[in-house]
């Protein structure tokens, strides 16, 4: 039975349960009690709830449990004493068993895989049997333990209201156990990198050159400071020299002298620049950017200018990055008490003068903050810098030269083949974990930033 | 108001006893107001400078993608003669009922005789006119109609990336010479190229199609949607219905703000690490289990990066349900889960769903972290379930962009296209949302 | 006190949010056959009060109530009490108009549903036509069931909120300053309501308006800071108040 049909059949249980149940509960006496705790449909979701949910949890523990069961099983073979005692090659042969036992036609290479394709189809299906049959079982206690229970003077639907909030609570927890998983994971990838190449090496080091990664000291071609420094370049000079004039004046004109018409199809149409997916500004900037870049290079007096400079992707991410700028500081304009600009205005003051001497001034935390997530969002920022920028890592201070960046090589990094154990793949965690860090302390600030902001105008 | 938040007001030297009242008719004064009032319109200039460039590189970016774009839609035809009887082709017509028909064209040499058809059509090399996979369209006009094998046909095929591009002129010199003799000849023709919106991914470019991505982009979306809404949803409504305030749920308040400004490429690393990677739990891997480069991995990894969007926009959707409502629910005995299912939950619905959508089209046009859980195979069948392996639309723009045919070019733009008009559909079915359904309290 | 059991009563109840207490050891009888209204000036804890006859306190997480509230001899804060059926033997009347943004059928339908008392659809329609007449808002709405609740006039909309606190069929039903925000007329017709429905159910109201006061109701608890300064018959309050400070109050001093 496959699991498809098995949870239709839990579910078919469940609604069996429910219509039993309530079935049950319209018959109940009421006793001359002018009404009871909970109607005939709650008592019905209560038996649903425990007909369907000790199954289903049955169901995700065993489908992860199983494939280890599966394995010892085989392992138990005579065949498998052929097996390899390395971890790692025995787990690729037990994978091509597995994958010859699950499909048709398929053979393998190896004879020892093909020796235990057919004790793993046995155990796979000895132990699937079992986990569908354990899982209908339980559906059917839980169904008999509820119905049981189901009387007149039954709170269901306190239950089933318990039941339901602990429900929601599980789903809230997901927020923080992805945050944690995230953090684990690249933590965990990092650990084992820097057990093969010092912390300081990957840090402090001026030389990137993951392509040829000498195995007696990995740590000499796997220095960081390149990659951070083309990061900060092109995500936080480079693209900000372009957001943040416009990002702030294009506020400014839409919040202080635009007429409500303008403004109100304007807004939109620059919010549409954060709409469009990066791959496609990533696109725009190598098929279209990047060579009008080269030839004004090449114009000035650069004959060897590259065509996957730092420029092209910093513009390109500018201009990508503009409606954060203009959105954060339109709002922080607008938090700004209206007496502030009025008292202004009375004096005399022109608008300008107004803007650049009292609104500003005082928006500048809330409009600091929005660069500030600007910039966290840059250099977070992968496909423009994947699709323009070079993969050669330069310390320059020459826009026209290239340029990499951390997200850059981590794609680079990840989309090669190779294993998952090398340095190089853990490489790509150790970046990852970097620049984890780095956005999310840009972020703490800047909500922290905004936050007090707030409070100051409340 | 804090102090240091204030803006710092000049003071001046002491207030002079006698002061003569100031005369704003002086030439000196005229010219300062002057001047104050040409900084006021270059400021202002500046302002609608920003604005007007700004939006006119989104028009530009966009006017870019059409002008290369739209050329992908299309294909060119040549009309190319062939004669069945005097081909020699032997087919046996009991077979091209049956479902061995394409085994049987392709045994009979079809392709062969198609390529020997052109070059005796348009002379030696006449065969490089044609698409390699020309020969398939003719295999399907005999599947759809035996008796054209009877006799000599005019058949519209076609043409090769390099013919097709020479018509655009960006074709090399000898592809533009033969295009401008077929051109003379009057075989070329162009069309709308249907096979754009059904077919996959292929090395030609003039084969090439979108579905097999698009179909890769619903399933994935499919996944997204069905994990994130409802547990974006679900938490959201314990957050800010029933969560007590304390270091819990503060903690959970936190993570939900900053999950929402992480970069979208470490979910990629986690999506590697966790559904991918050598984790374990209890001594058992998971990761063998599931497929790299399916549809049900990459929805996954997308659902935790816009289960935070979902969320935010939910909670606020939730916190402008006011609570006069839930008083008057509890008032007569709701408790506290059906205040939210009857009530709260349904006004806050438009709102909601105006997030889940923004929230979706930011998925739709990922393609950092699917790159990194390796959806970026080369994919030639549309994928027929959640763990087939798939591609997505962003991915296949990208993959595209990366070829050196030039034929490939236009194809991108085009793909980009239909990416734009899907998310310009969303983001628009989002503002209706907003719009028909806002309400003021 | 009398010798008929009272339908609800208070005896020495505090009430604190956070550290602040807001409503100082009052004990107060509810009677079935009475309205009883709750006077004093803004701030005094007369709401608050009100609000932990039916637990809606129990909403606000900083509030904590000590002392005994019985409804027919039953601890209201036992844990024995389900606060559900609790709040549905003890309706309440906002404030402000508060009708669920749906029609006003749904409105009057949707305690008897989620309460299971209409086993069918005749007898819901027979519920809601009943709570609607009660509220005498029948007529006004009988050809528009179906328009939403929150299109009709703002006493139209009160009258509604009563007619759905009558729908579930409570016992008592408490009112907070249920014609503050209408117009004179609409107010007028509250009060009548309330006339109407003295007898069948036990009534509370809270009201800042002593005329109102001394029209509707038949027994009268004057608060002031907290505490209740005086209780008793609404005729002894308003001619010959034992208190120096209900006196002040009644006679415009402060307030």
């Amino acid at each position: 039975m496959n699991a498809f049909a098995l949870l239709f059949l839990v579910a078919g249980l469940g609604l069996i349960g429910w219509l039993t149940a309530r079935a049950r509960a319209n018959r109940f006496d009421r006793g001359g009690a002018r009404r009871l705790h909970s109607l005939p449909g709650q008592h019905g979701m209560y038996v649903a709830m425990w007909t369907v949910l000790p199954a289903l949890l049955f169901v995700a523990v065993w489908s992860a449990v199983s494939p280890g069961l599966v394995k010892e099983a085989v392992l138990q073979h005579p065949a498998a004493a052929q097996l390899p005692q390395f971890d790692f090659e025995r787990d690729a042969l037990l994978a091509e068993a597995r994958r010859v036992a699950n499909e048709d036609g398929a053979a393998a290479f190896d004879p020892v895989a093909q020796q235990l394709a057919a004790p793993t189809r046995d155990a796979q299906a000895r132990y699937r049997w079992m986990g569908t049959a354990a899982a209908i079982l339980l559906a059917f206690a839980g169904a008999a333990f509820a119905l049981t229970r189901v009387r007149a003077s039954f709170k269901a639907r306190s239950r089933v209201e318990r039941g339901t909030m602990l429900l929601l609570l599980v789903a809230s927890l997901i927020a923080i156990l992805t945050t944690l998983g995230i953090f684990l994971s690249l933590l965990w990838e990092s650990l084992r990198f820097f057990q093969q190449v010092p912390i300081t090496d990957f840090l402090f080091g001026t030389h990137w050159s993951p392509q040829v990664i000498d195995a007696g000291d990995p740590g000499k071609s796997l220095g960081a400071v390149p990659l951070f420094w083309g990061t900060f370049f092109i995500g936080a000079i480079i693209a900000m020299i372009v957001a943040i004039p416009f990002g702030l004046m294009s506020a400014i004109y839409l919040t202080q002298y635009a007429a409500p018409s303008v403004r109100k199809w304007m807004k939109p149409i620059l919010e549409m620049l954060a709409g469009v997916p990066t791959v496609v500004y990533g696109y725009f900037a190598a098929l279209t950017v990047a060579p009008a870049v080269r030839d004004l290079a090449v114009s000035l007096g650069y004959t060897y200018a590259s065509s996957e400079s730092a420029l092209a992707a910093g513009l390109v991410m500018g201009v990508m990055i503009i409606p954060f700028v203009s959105s954060m500081a339109d709002d922080s304009i607008a938090a700004v008490p209206t007496a502030m600009r009025d008292g202004s205005l009375a004096m005399g003051a022109t608008t300008s003068e107004t803007i650049s001497r009292v609104l500003i001034p005082a928006a500048l935390p809330g409009v600091v903050a929005g660069v500030l997530l600007a910039v966290s969002r840059a250099i977070g920022e992968t496909m423009i810098v994947v699709m323009a920028a070079s993969g050669a890592a330069n310390i320059t201070l020459n826009p026209f030269e290239s340029a990499t960046t951390v997200t850059k090589q981590i794609v680079d990094l990840l989309t090669g083949e190779s294993e998952f154990d090398s340095p190089k793949t853990l490489a790509a965690f150790a970046l990852g974990l970097t620049l984890f860090v780095i956005t999310l302390l840009l972020n703490i600030v800047a909500l922290r930033v905004v936050k007090k902001y707030r409070e100051a105008y409340e | 108001m804090s102090k240091s938040l204030l803006p710092q007001l000049p003071t001046g030297p002491a207030e002079p006893t006698e002061r003569a009242p100031t005369d704003w008719t002086t030439v000196a004064m005229q010219k300062r107001i002057r001047r104050r009032y040409a900084r006021e319109r270059r400021f202002r200039f500046f302002g609608l400078a920003a604005v007007t460039l700004s939006a006119a590189f989104l028009a530009f970016l966009l006017i870019t993608m059409v002008a290369n774009g739209w050329r992908g839609f299309t294909r060119t035809d040549v009309a190319l003669p062939i004669d069945f009887p005097a081909s020699g082709i032997v087919v046996e017509r009991a077979q091209l009922a049956t479902r061995g028909a394409d085994l049987a064209l392709a045994g009979a040499g079809l392709e062969n005789m198609v390529k020997s058809a052109a070059a005796t059509a348009f002379g030696p090399g006449g065969e490089e006119v044609l698409s390699e996979h020309a020969w398939l369209r003719v295999r399907d006009a005999i599947k759809a109609d035996p008796s054209i094998l009877d006799r000599k046909i005019t058949i519209d095929l076609p043409a090769s990336t390099e013919i097709d591009q020479a018509l655009g002129g960006k074709g090399t010199a000898a592809a533009e010479a033969a295009a401008a003799k077929l051109q003379q000849a009057g075989v070329l023709s162009r069309r709308f190229n249907a096979d754009f919106l059904h077919e996959s991914d292929s090395t030609d470019p003039v084969a090439v199609g979108i579905w097999g991505a698009l179909k890769g982009s619903l399933l994935t979306m499919a996944v997204t949607f069905l994990i994130a809404f409802p547990v974006g949803v679900l938490s959201a409504i314990y957050l800010e219905e029933y969560a007590p305030k304390n270091r819990w749920t503060d903690l959970i308040e936190v993570s939900i703000n900053n999950l929402a400004a992480v970069p979208s490429i470490i979910f990629g690393l986690l999506g590697l690490a966790v559904f991918l990677g050598s984790w374990s739990l209890f001594g058992y891997q998971f990761g063998p289990l599931l497929p790299r480069s399916a549809a049900l991995v990459g929805g996954l990894t997308l659902a935790l990066m816009i289960m935070p969007v979902i969320v935010i926009a939910s909670r606020n959707a939730i916190k402008a349900v006011p609570p006069s409502i839930r008083d008057a629910a509890l008032g007569i005995g709701a408790s506290p889960i059906q205040v939210v299912f009857h009530h709260v939950l349904p006004l806050a619905m438009p709102g909601i769903l105006t997030g889940t959508i923004i929230g979706m089209a930011r998925a739709l046009g990922e393609t950092a972290p699917l790159l990194l859980i390796g959806m970026r195979a080369f994919i030639v069948t549309p994928p027929g379930g959640f763990t087939d392996p798939a591609t997505v639309l962003p991915v296949q723009i990208f993959l595209w962009s990366d070829e050196v045919s030039r034929g490939f070019i236009e194809k991108t733009s085009a793909a980009i296209i239909v990416l734009l008009v899907f998310l310009l559909a969303m983001n628009g079915l989002a503002i209706y949302l907003r719009n028909k359904f806002e309400t003021r309290w | 006190m009398t010798d008929t059991p009272h339908k609800m009563s208070a005896r020495g109840v505090n009430v604190f949010y956070g550290n602040k207490q807001a409503v100082k050891d009052v004990s107060i009888d509810i009677d079935m056959d009475k309205v009883t209204a709750f006077i004093g000036p803004s701030g005094c804890g007369k709401s608050t009060f009100l609000r932990t006859l039916n637990r809606m306190n129990d909403t606000i997480s900083s509030a904590r109530v000590t002392g005994d509230i019985t409804l027919d001899g039953e601890d209201i804060y036992s844990s024995a009490m389900d606060v559900v059926q609790l709040r549905a033997r003890v309706g309440m009347v906002f404030q402000k108009p508060n009708p669920f943004p749906k029609s006003i059928y749904e409105n009057v339908a949707y305690g008897p549903r989620i309460h299971g008392l209409a086993p069918s659809r005749a007898e819901l329609d027979a519920i809601v036509e009943r709570s609607l007449r009660r509220a005498g808002l029948w007529e006004e709405v009988k050809d528009r069931l179906q328009d939403s609740g929150t299109a009709l006039s703002g006493g139209q909309q009160q009258r509604l909120c009563i007619a759905r606190a009558i729908a579930v069929d409570p016992e008592v039903i408490l009112m907070d300053e249920p014609a503050s925000a209408l117009d004179p007329i609409a107010t007028a017709k509250i009060e009548e309501l309330i006339h109407e429905l003295r007898g069948r159910y036990a009534i509370a109201i809270v009201t800042h308006n002593m005329q109102q006061a001394a029209r509707v109701s038949q027994r009268t608890a004057f608060f002031h800071l907290g505490t209740l300064v005086e209780y008793g018959d609404t005729d002894q309050i308003f001619t010959t108040p034992h208190e120096e400070r209900t006196k002040d109050y009644i006679t415009g001093r402060y307030g």
